[in-house]
């Protein structure tokens, strides 16, 4: 601890003093390049600032509902589309089924602060075997499902858009194994670029924003896919059309 | 530890290329890579209009990176984040081994970032007697056998199963396993009580939105989530020219950078953290910091050929698409950042003197040019780092003997080709020796007492050489009209 002592003391006088230092020898290299960049018409041409962004046509008259169905099991997640509360009840309960009978002993859920999600979770309480409401970062792990609701849906992508300042979902969208979210299907938007708009509310976005396209997925080992890294292995996402 | 550096690239070079393991899996990865990257690439009918507009917003950033760095920096300190700003690697490392010890942290969790992989500064950790551990899956097999990263996206691209098995079995404890579902799930369960344990999470950062001061990542495992959500305190290590102007711009980068990476639409995750949480309620670390990093990255302003350098958004597409690094992988190139991008970046950023290699890396094809999202030129880019090894010697390089040869043989080039009579005189010496080479119908390797006459050996150890036709194009010519 000692060999601390010693970097403690410059690094804070450093501070400052490194960010002048970087700034100007920003400021001073750039100054270099000046009569270089004036040669350089290709930069020139290119630095013509660009306005707007780039609009994705799709032309595709596909619903988005089925747009965004269809992009989220290229991706390996699963959708089910329910038309009313009973159906949905349903969904939730042949999930559950489905898990008990091919990779959870347990059905122990943790459920964001949305309301509605708490509501339709009792639902099914009968089915389950513990239900929690947002347990902290020491419990988290002890949870094989998290049940949450969405921000946004992307269609293009198959995307959730989660905002933590709306909902307390950020650990138990990532921490247990399965991840199951209840989006309403007025909710979903084409194009990443129309969820990023809606993520910037009078120039300010929320602390943290998560995009979610499927479940966690690596290919580090000899290029070869395996789902499930460190997020969860089982994405569903249940659309109330 | 592997201690191969770029000073000995055309030995490690040539090490790889007897590697028949690591060849093909390079020849997998590359093509495979390749044309995912492709396909991504097609689905999109303006592709070219978002790498022109991605360069430009690049341009646009690095033209006034010290304004839009401000503007950035002020926009997520109004939020919570702490800046702290390194001129160097040992800067860095220092800060945040400052940062680390003043909270009385043992334990790191670590998801990728190749600018600690820059900085070193898992070994500056280790130093000051804190664990830290790698959680992207690779970069986790790369810690475990104590080696680097062979590929900006796939770090552990060069192991095989039964290597990562045998690892598993002799650092895990691991029962016997070539099954890969089996691994990867061995990787998660080691590494959650880690993240459960970790007192500080260590991120990189893949762009910093100046408009709102917001730090985005983007991830595919889950892991840079985790290490961002779960410790209380995160560190974010970022290099001065990852910021982009505006939120909205996110959307062309996130359209490039998967595709030519992974050849994905979308990575599975991504991360758009700006400063701390506001609620002391909510989930999440209670302190951000981030950590810029110049260190060389400044100097690259001063020429606009260097300068796009910095335009680089690290996807690896370059790698897959080199014939030179095809076949020699990452580790040849002795540096952190392998491939095209990595011959002009290295230098640049360690300076020339322990890498004059690497600019030489390469045939000049192209290739990298082409797939690059952001059009950096890298060929245009190597070309200028040649001409200051061989031309100006600047001081970096006054001990570069091997290419004051180089220099001369173009003097002699030039010479030759801007003088008719000269350029005629020495095809037709050329057509007279040659005949003591050509050994059925072509110059194949020189040996002998011709090796010591002729500048031809490093070509002919590799390959055949055509000779010279017996007439000149002139001379059929002149022949013909003869006949007529």
């Amino acid at each position: 601890m000692l060999r601390f002592a010693r970097t403690d003391m410059q690094t804070r006088t450093n501070n400052s003093s490194a960010r002048e230092a970087i700034l100007e020898s920003i400021r001073s290299h750039l100054s270099l390049s000046k009569n270089l960049d004036a040669r350089e018409e290709e930069i020139q041409h290119k630095t013509a600032r660009v306005s707007g962004l780039v609009s994705t046509v799709i032309s595709d008259a596909t619903p988005v509902v089925d747009l965004f169905k269809a992009s989220l099991e290229e991706v390996d997640g699963h959708c089910l589309i329910v038309h009313d509360e009973t159906e949905l009840v349903h969904a939730l309960t042949d999930i559950m089924r489905n898990l008990r009978q091919t990779k959870l002993s347990s059905l122990r859920v943790a459920v964001s602060d949305n309301s509605e999600v708490q509501r339709l979770t009792s639902l099914i309480a009968l089915d389950l075997d513990e239900i929690a409401v947002t347990p902290s970062a020491a419990d988290v792990f002890g949870f094989d499902i998290g049940i949450s609701g969405a921000q946004a849906g992307i269609a293009e992508t198959g995307t959730l858009l989660l905002d933590s300042s709306r909902e307390r979902h950020r650990l138990v969208s990532l921490v247990p194994p399965v991840h199951i979210a209840i989006l309403d299907a007025s909710q979903i938007v084409t194009t990443l670029g129309e969820a990023l708009s809606l993520m910037q509310k009078d120039e300010q976005v929320s602390p943290i924003v998560t995009l979610v396209t499927g479940p966690s997925r690596t290919a580090d080992i000899e290029l070869t896919l395996a789902i499930g890294v460190h997020g969860p292995q089982d994405l569903y996402v249940i659309v109330r059309s | 530890m592997n201690h191969v550096t770029s000073e000995t690239f055309d030995q490690n070079a040539r090490a790889a290329l007897g590697d028949v393991q690591l060849r093909g899996a390079l020849r997998n990865a590359t093509s495979l890579f390749g044309r995912r990257r492709l396909a991504a690439a097609r689905s999109l009918d303006n592709w070219e209009d978002l790498r022109n507009q991605a360069r430009a917003i690049k341009d646009d950033v690095l033209l006034h990176l010290d304004s839009y760095l401000e503007q950035f920096v002020a926009n997520a300190e109004r939020r919570g984040a702490q800046f702290h700003w390194a001129r160097d690697a040992a800067e860095a490392n220092a800060i945040i081994c400052k940062l680390a010890s003043e909270r009385g942290a043992r334990t790191i969790v670590k998801s990728k970032s190749m600018t600690t992989e820059e900085t070193h500064l898992n070994n500056a950790l280790e130093a000051a007697d804190i664990q830290v551990v790698e959680t992207d899956l690779g970069e986790y097999i790369i810690q475990l056998a104590e080696e680097t990263p062979s590929h900006i996206i796939a770090p552990a691209i060069h192991k095989t199963k039964h290597q990562i098995a045998e690892l598993f079995t002799q650092e895990l404890g691991m029962p016997p396993t070539d099954d890969i579902a089996k691994l990867t799930s061995t990787a998660r369960t080691t590494l959650r009580d880690r993240f459960a344990a970790a007192d500080i999470g260590i991120s990189g950062v893949n762009f910093g939105i100046a408009e709102t001061g917001t730090i985005l990542i983007v991830e595919n495992e889950g892991n840079i989530r985790l290490t961002t959500s779960l410790p209380r305190v995160h560190i974010a290590v970022m290099g001065i020219e990852k910021v982009i102007p505006r939120f909205a711009d996110a959307d062309i980068f996130l359209k490039l950078l998967p595709r030519s990476g992974t050849g994905q639409r979308l990575t599975t995750y991504q991360s758009f953290i700006t400063g701390t949480r506001t609620n002391p309620e909510s989930e999440g670390p209670e302190e951000v910091h981030v950590v810029l990093l110049d260190n060389g990255r400044s100097r690259m302003l001063s020429h606009p050929v260097t300068r796009q350098s910095l335009a680089c958004i690290r996807c690896g597409a370059c790698l897959n698409a080199c014939p030179v690094y095809q076949q020699i992988g990452g580790h040849a190139y002795g540096s952190v950042y392998p491939g095209p991008i990595g011959a002009v970046i290295t230098p640049q950023l360690m300076g020339l003197e322990k890498t004059q290699q690497l600019p030489y890396a390469s045939s000049l094809c192209g290739a990298c040019r082409e797939v690059c999202p952001v059009k950096i030129d890298i060929p245009r880019l190597l070309l200028h780092l040649r001409s200051e090894i061989t031309e100006h010697g600047s001081p970096a390089v006054a001990q570069v003997k091997k290419r004051t040869s180089e220099r001369a043989a173009f003097k002699v080039w030039r010479m030759t080709m801007t003088r008719p009579w000269l350029y005629k005189l020495s095809a037709r010496l050329g057509r007279l020796f040659q005949v003591v080479l050509i050994r059925d119908g072509k110059i194949g390797e020189v040996k002998g007492i011709a090796r010591l006459a002729t500048p031809l050996t490093a070509w002919t150890s590799n390959r055949d050489l055509r000779p010279i036709e017996r007439q000149s194009f002139r001379e059929v010519w002149r022949a013909s009209l003869r006949k007529n």
